[in-house]
């Protein structure tokens, strides 16, 4: 971000906040999703994202796909990946041990990680097209990036079609049930498992567009590069996602989306501050993230001892 | 209220020489009051018991006891002392045992390793002597194992000594988990439906039991439980609580006479009914 | 052991689910057979330099150097999260106070490495410390996240400090001396890290038969019921947080002396997260409870990157095998290598005929895949 001397540029700091925060949203979606419908904290939520990231690029640069159509597919292939990481992994799994679940996860994510680096063609640096429309949007006095304004879009959209939908919808609703009440769910004839790798479709291909959504267009018409920073298990957007889904309480999907905007807006608007304060994005995410914990800790332990009042 | 019996009516609530005095303890949460103005004495080497239907406070009266759940207002005293600020923890050194609904134990150790796990109190060891080999460590092992020994052949677990808890039927975990809160060598002792889950034969065992380990040790038993056999032939005193007050203190005979009684589990079942459950 | 079985016994027997099976952990502790374990990893530890004597080269001391201090690093992950049973993702972080703890005490304030490895172990307390606060309120999942966002924190904050880290090529320090021996050479420094990690494993070994390490067990198994029994579990977690806090902070201090100089970028999020989870993932595959797992995990790691060397990519096999390994591992064998061992040493002290042939093909088994993935991870860098 080149600060000119003469005006500070709040809109579009503001703007690249928002995008920012439209990933954390969607991945925080996901995670959220994950979380209720099978009780995993997906720390490998990156890694899956990046499968659709590999997928894309093997498809817009071996296979002469055009690009908006290898997005499309990438997206659905992410999906497939989460629906497999549930069948064959996670369905096994108790969901009460946390420890296990939580290793599991870390192996998983270490996984894709490798398959990534595979994927890529075991490259440093590894460039990739672009697939949304790049041009600049005058808005007042400030020029914006159209894929930022996209993605802020696609969030908002998405959030706004995906919550009603999981409201009221049939599969929503029984994807609600699962959440609620496994065995309960399944005694009312709902097919757990079928409802459960639903979720980790639908939060895998989340995960996968959020990627898509950004990292190949960091850099406007040169299309994005994917940096051995982003071959990790949790990338440097997987953190801030979790502090998002956890203004929610792991639980609430209309606030993992806010939440998704406030940590990109909170992390960014740093970047108007004068050093050394501007460098501090981490530790900010950090503080705001341990706050939160602290919060729903409290809430967690009340409503325990509130049931166990009950079942005296 | 049933207080005709001659020694009830001796007692002095606010007497020294209570084992356990419970004082006014009240327990809210949000909107329901799980426990309000809860008042109880506990004499030394007493087998006192305490009644109520399931949501009646009991367990959260235990908990408020022991130290999992603060209490908004109230006194408990241990022997005199006052401990309803202390840790659970704490409390434990200062004489108070207890037992939970659901025996969990600790899975990933066997027998012997929990009855060694449950010595904590009695041994010194710091973890640098341990992981230097110092002989106090050596001798800290030796006595752990010792008064280990001595409990499993007390207990009747040796034959399980190596096997880990998931291994175990109910009613010998229950023994298991009876056999480490003995070795803390409490004062006072909460058992909370300590023959919930377990066979018929071994239920019948446990009475006996319980007679044997106060007339042993000193110490005394306040024992929730829900097998009316078990609760009328082993306590000598029994309280009954519902919606979080005592409605009811006695003999047994007499709390099992006492109208009161009667209705709190009766009426729950006829508004059930009402209710068409 | 036993001649004969009870009925009550037999019934258990019976009765009890086949331990294979069982998908919630199940944890053994290793209390048997102490001199064998000793044996068997100072066995493994000769290697490096069995494969040199054999070869006429200095090469694998460096390697058995490697494995050493990974083995102290791992160290810290079995205490806090195998016997605490607190999910810590930062454990790396811990490496990297240890670490420039020392290059700042050696290179700029002249200490001898002596006396700043204790300084290393000690620096790492103030974070263990505050690790251990918010285990208070935290539990499971949630301090796990925090730990996450600690580290990251520590990445931007601590390890860019240029004070503490010595700018952007870190300290430089000289292999240590003691006295007339220099441990600059290869293979001097080798046994002094592979005596240091072993002694190191001996001592973690001792913790778990003792008071504190039995209350480590507890609070991890059921915090309420160790409560019940007299354990104060804060100080227990904290207790744990700080030896293996120091632990990682006396590997950080072999770490320096090893690399020579590592740069902090490598404390710095996200990179450090690929070393924390990779310590995390392979004290698993180890076997996370037991003192010897640590060794035996930092030994498959180096191992493997060694073995896998020829398939040149060497990173992206780790990581696919690895993986892997552990999801397998955690769903069959959660108590890692340690556990196979136990329970093949068993079945084939029970029943020769089968448990041989059985342990066998295991083994054969993995050597295949091995072999496998060098093959065809040779021939595809070749294309």
């Amino acid at each position: 971000m080149i600060l000119a001397a003469s005006r500070v540029p709040i809109v579009e700091v503001t703007t690249f906040g928002l995008a920012k925060g439209a990933v954390y949203a969607l991945l925080a979606l996901g995670l959220v999703l994950i979380y209720r419908t099978t009780g995993v904290t997906n720390f490998a939520h990156w890694g899956i994202g990046l499968m659709g990231v590999v997928f894309y690029f093997l498809l817009t640069s071996k296979a002469g796909v055009a690009t908006p159509l290898a997005a499309g597919l990438a997206v659905v292939t992410c999906g497939f990946v989460g629906a497999l990481c549930y069948r064959f992994v996670f369905r096994y799994v108790k969901r009460t041990n946390q420890l296990v679940l939580i290793l599991i996860a870390l192996g998983v994510a270490q996984l894709f990680t490798a398959l990534s680096a595979m994927g890529f063609g075991f490259a440093s640096t590894t460039i990739l097209d672009p697939w949304l429309p790049i041009s600049t949007v005058s808005v007042g006095s400030a020029s914006l990036r159209s894929t930022q304004l996209i993605a802020i879009g696609a969030a908002i959209g998405i959030a706004m079609l995906f919550l009603p939908w999981f409201r009221y919808s049939r599969t929503g609703r029984a994807l609600r049930a699962v959440a609620q009440n496994r065995e309960a769910a399944s005694l009312a004839g709902i097919d757990e498992h079928r409802y459960s790798t639903v979720a980790w479709a639908i939060g895998a291909a989340l995960a996968g567009l959020a990627l898509l959504l950004i990292l190949p267009h960091a850099s406007g018409e040169r299309g994005g590069v994917i940096t051995t920073a982003d071959i990790t298990p949790f990338g440097i957007y997987l953190i801030p996602a979790f502090g998002a889904a956890l203004v929610g309480g792991l639980v609430n999907l209309p606030l993992a989306v806010v939440g998704g905007f406030v940590f990109g807006i909170a992390e960014n608007a740093l970047i108007l501050a004068p050093e050394p304060w501007s460098s501090l994005r981490s530790t900010i995410a950090a503080i705001l993230i341990v706050v939160l914990l602290l919060l729903h800790t409290e809430r967690f332990f009340v409503a325990r001892a509130e049931q166990e009042a009950l079942e005296t | 209220m049933t207080t005709t019996h001659p020694e009830t009516i001796a007692r002095d609530p606010h007497a020294a020489g209570a084992a356990l005095s419970i004082e006014g303890v009240t327990v809210r949460f949000g909107g329901i009051t799980a426990l309000d103005g809860v008042t109880m004495q506990i004499q030394p080497g007493e087998i006192v018991g305490l009644l109520g239907p399931n949501g009646a406070g009991k367990t959260t009266l235990f908990n408020a006891v022991s130290g999992f759940i603060k209490p908004d207002a109230g006194t408990v005293r241990l022997d005199g002392a006052e401990i309803q600020s202390m840790f659970p923890y704490e409390r434990v050194t200062a004489g108070l045992g207890r037992t939970f609904q659901h025996v969990k134990l600790f899975r990933g150790l066997t027998v012997y390793e929990n009855l060694l796990a449950a010595q904590h109190r009695h041994l010194s060891a710091s973890p640098f002597a341990a992981m230097l080999r110092l002989p106090s460590w050596r001798r800290d092992e030796d006595e752990a194992r010792e008064l280990v020994e001595r409990m499993l052949d007390t207990v009747n677990l040796r034959p399980w000594s190596q096997r880990y808890p998931w291994e175990l039927s109910y009613g010998t975990l229950r023994f298991l988990e009876l056999a480490s809160v003995l070795s803390l060598r409490p004062s006072v002792l909460l058992l909370d439906e300590p023959a919930t889950g377990i066979q018929q034969k071994e239920v019948e065992q446990l009475g006996p039991m319980l007679r044997r380990i106060r007339d042993d040790t000193g110490c005394a038993i306040f024992l929730i439980e829900h097998d009316m056999g078990l609760l009328m032939g082993t306590s000598e005193r029994i309280y009954a609580l519902d919606f979080g007050r005592v409605i009811a203190e006695g003999s047994p005979k007499e709390v099992s006479a006492d109208p009161q009684v009667l209705e709190s589990y009766l009426g729950r079942t006829r508004r059930a009914e009402a209710a068409g459950a | 052991m036993r001649s004969t079985i009870t009925a009550e016994e037999a019934i258990a027997e019976a009765e009890a689910p086949p331990a294979a099976r069982r998908l919630s952990v199940r944890f053994p502790s290793l209390t048997r057979g102490r001199v064998i374990t000793g044996g068997v990893l100072l066995g493994l530890g000769l290697i490096p330099v069995g494969v040199d004597a054999a070869r006429n080269t200095t090469f694998w001391e460096y390697i058995g150097a490697y494995i050493a201090v990974w083995a102290m690093l791992e160290l810290s992950v079995v205490v806090v999260t195998g016997y605490g049973g607190l999910i810590s993702l930062m454990p790396f972080s811990f490496v990297g106070i240890g670490c420039f703890a020392t290059g700042l005490a050696v290179s700029v304030w002249g200490w001898p490495f002596w006396l700043a490895v204790p300084f290393a172990a000690l620096a790492t307390v103030p974070i263990s410390v505050a690790v251990g606060a918010a285990s208070v309120r935290l539990k499971g999942l949630y301090l796990a996240i925090a730990t996450l966002t600690f580290a990251s924190a520590l990445g931007e904050t601590l390890f860019k400090w240029e004070a503490f880290t010595g700018g952007q090529a870190g300290h430089t320090i000289d292999r240590p001396k003691l006295g007339p021996v220099d441990f600059s050479g290869g293979f001097a420094f080798y046994a002094l890290t592979m005596a240091v990690a072993l002694v190191l494993v001996w001592m973690v070994h001792g913790l778990k038969s003792s008071r504190a390490g039995r209350a480590m067990l507890a609070v991890r198994d059921n915090e309420r019921e160790a409560q019940a029994l007299g354990i104060n579990s804060t100080k227990t977690k904290l207790t744990a947080l700080v030896i293996g806090g120091a632990l990682a902070g006396v590997g950080g201090a072999f770490y320096l002396a090893l690399l020579g100089s590592p740069a902090p970028a490598g404390f710095q999020s996200p990179y450090v997260d690929v070393s924390s989870v990779l310590l995390v993932v392979w004290a698993v595959i180890g076997g996370i409870e037991a003192a010897s797992g640590a060794f035996l995990g930092a030994f498959a790691l180096i191992v493997q990157q060694q073995v896998f060397q020829g398939a040149e990519k060497l990173f992206v096999f780790i990581g696919v095998y690895a993986a892997l390994v552990l999801v397998v591992f955690l769903i069959f064998r959660p108590g890692g290598f340690v556990q196979v061992v136990k329970i093949q040493s068993e079945r084939i002290r029970v029943n020769p005929a089968r448990g041989i042939p059985e342990t066998a093909g295991l083994v054969l088994f993995n050597v295949i895949v091995i072999w496998l993935i060098i093959h065809f991870g040779t021939v595809a860098t070749k294309t």
